[in-house]
């Protein structure tokens, strides 16, 4: 018989390596941002500020709108819509992903109307939006909605389809009800499926509220940086350029990856075998 | 007639008198092939007796796998009667009293080993306190407690079948069905999964039916086999093996077996 270690070893090995791997990779990230800055740095210098604002001057912005609680107040509010929208998509999307994947009938008859949705731009539910809900928060929550439902649908459409009738199957022999059939054997096959299709979604959502901000608000990053732009503000741009870049890395690395790796720790991990 | 003699009798009395764990009268089975009819099964009759291990053998497409399906009530028989303990299979509310073993291990891959156990008990209303421990119980059983938390893709094929097997035992089922149930194994892990499932059926004293196309398999393990003819099937004979387990391949009384089905099949 097999050492019954043995696939165990296999990964306590591989920890080494992978350890080693990212110590490398956090040095190259490093260099990276390092010859980023540099190049930004040495560009600047010969081009007018309001072009390109150079590395001083974005932090001079920076700590301004971070001390004036500007910072804050309108990421909090751009935050709050997006996820709004997102948890809205994420709940209608899971359900009718799944029913559309489970009968038959219903999926072939609404297949196209998954790609015209994807096909429609933000910029135009934008606008549908502003005519319909005005200047409000609705309008952002509504173009992150209808951005994020599809891609959410369409990823636990495909999830359903890989169902392993095995399972069923066993579920059957062990006169399981339906419902826990749905639970115990649907949901968990659906989950990794459903969990890419919202990160790609959040994703999306964070720049889709950008624009519905810009022409459909009063507040929030979007508008600021309309703002900022209309002002000829450069140095205000690129700062809050940065701070939604490292608010979505912070929100991407920080929370999703984690819990996905939590989530979906029975996969045999591709990069250790 | 001497008193020896006479015991014996009187075992054999009560051997016949106890009710057979299963039951098939004239059980057919046709499936529809397009606008035809393909009948699998014609005309089964078969007695298993209590805590006995019952083989079915026979060339692949003579219904071996679907007269298990039968059995279990995954299929319902076009003709004839199911009987299992007395009560006709698709009506048997006590769903633990049987178990199937797959020909794959059909571990869900999302849940841990002790938790692909408990996974048997949860169509009940056992409480998950009960579900923990009898699933540790029945992990002991096939000495694989200290991989409890082990997710699939941590174990190897044979600790994988006995998990399997430990999910199908934590029922306390008292008919075990099998479908080529070590098939997927490597020679070596599938004598040790043998030897794994007499030393449970010594404790445990379920009965067992088990289809197989291995001759070796069905006369190391059963007490009786079945030999199932091609399409349509029907049960052609049953042979009973009568030495002691444990048995071995290189005993001659064995290989005898083992010609005397291969000329049946």
């Amino acid at each position: 018989m097999a050492k019954p270690s043995e696939a165990i070893d296999d990964n306590s090995l591989a920890q080494p390596i992978s350890r080693r791997l990212r110590v490398d990779l956090i040095g190259q990230r490093l260099a990276l941002v390092v010859a980023v800055v540099g190049i930004w740095w040495l560009s600047s210098l010969k081009v007018p500020h309001y072009i390109l604002p150079g590395p001083t001057r974005v932090w001079d912005a920076l700590r301004l709108i971070v001390a004036n609680g500007d910072l804050w107040n309108n990421l909090a509010i751009t935050l709050w819509r997006v996820t709004v929208g997102f948890v809205v998509a994420a709940l209608v999307g899971l359900p009718l992903g799944i029913v559309l994947g489970a009968n038959k009938r219903a999926g072939e008859f609404f297949e196209p109307v998954i790609p015209v949705l994807n096909t429609v731009s933000s910029a135009i539910w934008a606008i549908f939006a502003i005519i319909w809900f005005g200047i409000s928060n609705a309008t952002t929550i509504f173009v992150v909605f209808m951005t994020a439902m599809p891609l959410i649908i369409t990823n636990v459409w495909q999830g359903t389809r890989t169902v392993n009738a095995d399972f069923i199957e066993l579920a059957q022999v062990l006169r399981m009800p339906q419902r826990k059939v749905m639970t115990k054997i649907y949901l968990p096959t659906i989950l990794p499926y459903f969990f890419s299709g919202a990160r790609l979604a959040f994703g999306f959502s964070w720049r889709v509220s950008l624009v519905a901000e810009t022409i459909g608000s009063s507040s929030g990053v979007g508008y600021r940086l309309r703002q900022a732009a209309d002002l000829i503000r450069t140095d205000q741009v690129f700062a809050w350029t940065l701070t939604l870049v490292v608010m979505m890395a912070t929100i991407e690395m920080g929370m999703m990856k984690p819990l996905e790796n939590y989530l979906f720790r029975w996969k045999k991990d591709a990069e250790t075998q | 007639m001497n008193h020896i003699e006479l015991t014996e009798q009187s075992r054999n009395d009560t051997t016949v008198q106890m009710p057979p764990a299963i039951r098939l009268s004239g059980v057919g089975k046709s499936f529809a092939n397009g606008s035809q009819r393909i009948e699998v099964l014609k005309d089964i009759n078969l007695i298993v007796p209590p805590q006995s291990i019952v083989g079915l053998i026979g060339v692949s497409g003579s219904g071996k796998s679907t007269l298990l399906n039968i059995i279990s009530g995954i299929l319902k028989p076009d003709r004839g009667q199911v009987c299992i303990c007395g009560a006709a299979s698709e009506e048997f509310n006590e769903w633990a009293s049987v178990s199937y073993v797959f020909q794959d291990d059909r571990l869900l891959p999302w849940r841990t080993a002790i938790r692909n156990v408990e996974f048997a008990l949860e169509s009940g209303s056992i409480t998950k306190q009960e579900r923990a421990q009898r699933a540790l119980q029945a992990l002991r059983l096939v000495e694989l407690e200290s991989f409890k938390d082990a997710f699939p893709y941590q174990l190897s094929g044979g600790m994988r079948s006995r998990v399997a097997l430990a999910r199908s035992l934590v029922t306390e089922p008292r008919i075990l069905l099998m479908d080529e149930p070590f098939s997927r194994l490597d020679a070596q892990t599938r004598g040790l999964m043998h030897e794994e499932l007499l030393r449970i059926y010594q404790l445990k004293r379920m009965t067992v039916v088990f289809v197989t196309h291995d001759v070796a398999e069905a006369v190391l393990l059963a007490d009786q086999v079945a030999v199932m003819s091609p399409r349509p099937g029907t049960v052609r004979e049953v042979v009973n093996i009568a030495p002691a387990r444990p048995r071995d391949i290189t005993q001659p009384e064995v290989t005898s077996y083992m010609q005397q089905l291969r000329a049946l099949i």
